[in-house]
């Protein structure tokens, strides 16, 4: 006998379910594809629960979005509208007939004038003198002489630090920022004390004449007076140097004291920021 | 039954259909009213600040297309601001373009300096016209609000101690330097200043740059809906929007005053 009646006897021994399988065609890997998602979405069409939930979420996505793309359009593009087109930019026309006018080298001869006048009086504002500039944020100091920088180094200033008592007085220690002028210089400056210097400590606060409220040292060797207190002083607290920690006056170290107290005189600038 | 179902179905559709309608229409609306904005806002520079054409006006008006006139209208403009500003004895701030710096300065005297590493100004002022913009900016600009992702004024409340046994002597500051420094000035005029640092590496500082700016975009929307739905035209506020390194933006938010003057040379 042949193959091929080999394979129908094959088939005619074998039972229904073999019949089946036989009739059903075997597909290869890629091609299957269609056939299962149609089999599933058949199934999902049958389940009409499934079928609500899912037309549910479907079109709260597509809400979802289209609210997205709304904000989108009010919050991002409507301003970049805006941008298009606004107003019309002057032509500049440098007619050579209109330079020769005797009207227009008038004018531009008053203008000139009054560029050098405004110039000479801006410039006029740093002053020759020597004066010194305090940057309170990066607690940095800059000494300057006949408008060159001299020196510059670290500081401290004001901690920003507001002390409360329980019946309500405040302090802020703070450094104050604008212009001022040296009031006075000392040597080997006492420091009078305070009130605030003994409410921090929680020590009692004694009268105004007390020997307790005089203490030695605490300044270095210079001071160097703004007015309402406030001081350009050195330091015993060497490391806190470039740090916010003082009470409002400025610290200075013992070398960079020195020189400042030298360079600056009563009058000379101040500026802080 | 199937009748009365398909009469649901197509009543939810006109539902979606009209309330889409009105979207559309809404947001043509809101987009015209925006649109009209910045003309208005023009106009309104154009007429306090602009050339007067009055017959007293002798100057020859082919003076203010020349752009040498121009440019030193604007020099001259700005050192008139400063000076202006040197005579009040308080801090405040200039932003040269031309130069590209931000400086800070006290009674003439410039104390700091800050370089400018990006600018975007709005088209209004650079398109507009330039006789009326370098008049408007002749004279310093008031700011009358800020609002900032940083403290104005890094206060601590210390409490006092009863007595000594309660006394802790204070801690050493924190000086590391982590808040992402990005605020705006709003000025007198409507101008609107934005400072931004320089972006970082840090992906933080990008994210907290994007909230910042999509909280004002937030208010501004908010602002401009109100103002349509009462069939006005949305106010619009032109813009400068400069970076700085984060410590000089950090230098000059701290130091300008809270209602300072800031001039500016376009």
């Amino acid at each position: 006998m042949s193959d091929m009646e080999d394979d129908k006897i094959n088939i005619i021994d074998s039972g229904p379910q073999e019949t089946q399988k036989q009739d059903v065609p075997v597909l290869p890997f890629p091609e299957n594809i269609p056939v299962v998602i149609k089999s599933w979405y058949q199934k999902i069409r049958e389940n009409k629960k499934l079928v609500k939930v899912l037309r549910i979420a479907l079109g709260c996505l597509v809400s979802v979005f289209a609210i997205f793309l709304i904000f989108v359009f009010i919050i991002y593009l409507v301003p970049g509208l805006q941008e298009i087109a606004s107003g019309q930019k002057t032509k500049f026309v440098d007619n050579p007939e209109l330079k020769q006018d005797q009207n227009y080298k008038k004018q531009i001869g008053l203008i000139t004038k009054d560029i050098k006048r405004s110039s000479l009086k801006v410039n006029s504002y740093t002053s020759g003198q020597s004066y010194i500039v305090v940057n309170t944020i990066k607690n940095r100091f800059y000494l300057y002489k006949n408008k060159q920088l001299i020196r510059e180094g670290s500081c401290s200033t004001g901690s920003y630090k507001k002390l409360q008592t329980a019946g309500g007085k405040s302090w802020t220690f703070k450094t104050p920022r604008g212009k001022f002028t040296i009031q006075g210089k000392r040597t080997h400056p006492s420091w009078h004390r305070p009130d605030w210097s003994f409410i921090e400590e929680g020590s009692p606060i004694p009268p105004k004449d007390s020997p307790l409220r005089w203490e030695a040292s605490v300044l270095g060797d210079y001071a160097l007076d703004l007015g309402d207190s406030y001081m350009i002083h050195g330091t015993i607290y060497k490391r806190l140097l470039g740090m916010p920690v003082t009470h409002g006056c400025v610290r200075l170290n013992d070398e960079d004291l020195k020189v400042v107290f030298n360079t600056l005189n009563i009058g000379s600038k101040v500026y802080i920021f | 039954m199937d009748n009365i179902e398909k009469k649901r179905l197509t009543g939810k559709q006109i539902t979606l259909i009209i309330i889409g309608v009105f979207l559309v229409i809404f947001l043509a609306y809101f987009s015209i009213m925006a649109s009209l904005a910045p003309g208005k806002k023009l106009n309104e520079i154009r007429t306090k600040f602009g050339l007067q054409t009055n017959s007293g006006n002798t100057l020859d008006e082919r003076l203010y297309s020349d752009s040498a006139y121009i440019g030193m209208l604007k020099e001259k403009a700005f050192l008139q601001a400063r000076i202006s500003m040197a005579e009040t004895d308080s801090i405040y701030m200039t932003l040269n373009f031309a130069d590209s710096t931000a400086n800070l300065e006290i009674s003439g005297v410039e104390v700091h300096s800050a370089k400018i590493s990006d600018v975007k100004i709005s088209r209004i002022l650079r398109s507009g016209n330039e006789y009326a913009i370098s008049s408007m900016f002749s004279s310093p600009m008031n700011i009358i609000s800020d609002f900032a992702s940083i403290k104005k004024e890094p206060l601590m409340i210390k409490m006092a101690p009863k007595d000594t046994s309660e006394f802790k002597p204070d801690i050493i500051p924190d000086t590391s330097d982590y808040e992402p420094v990005n605020y705006i000035l709003e000025m007198d005029n409507g101008i609107r200043i934005f400072v931004y640092q320089e972006i970082d590496t840090i992906a933080s500082d990008k994210n907290q740059l994007f909230f910042f700016d999509l909280n004002d975009r937030l208010k501004n929307t908010w602002s401009s809906l109100k103002s349509c739905a009462h069939l006005k035209v949305p106010e619009y506020h032109p813009f400068i929007k400069i970076r700085l390194r984060k410590a000089d933006a950090k230098i000059l938010y701290r130091a300008i005053p809270r209602y300072g003057q800031i001039a500016v040379y376009m």
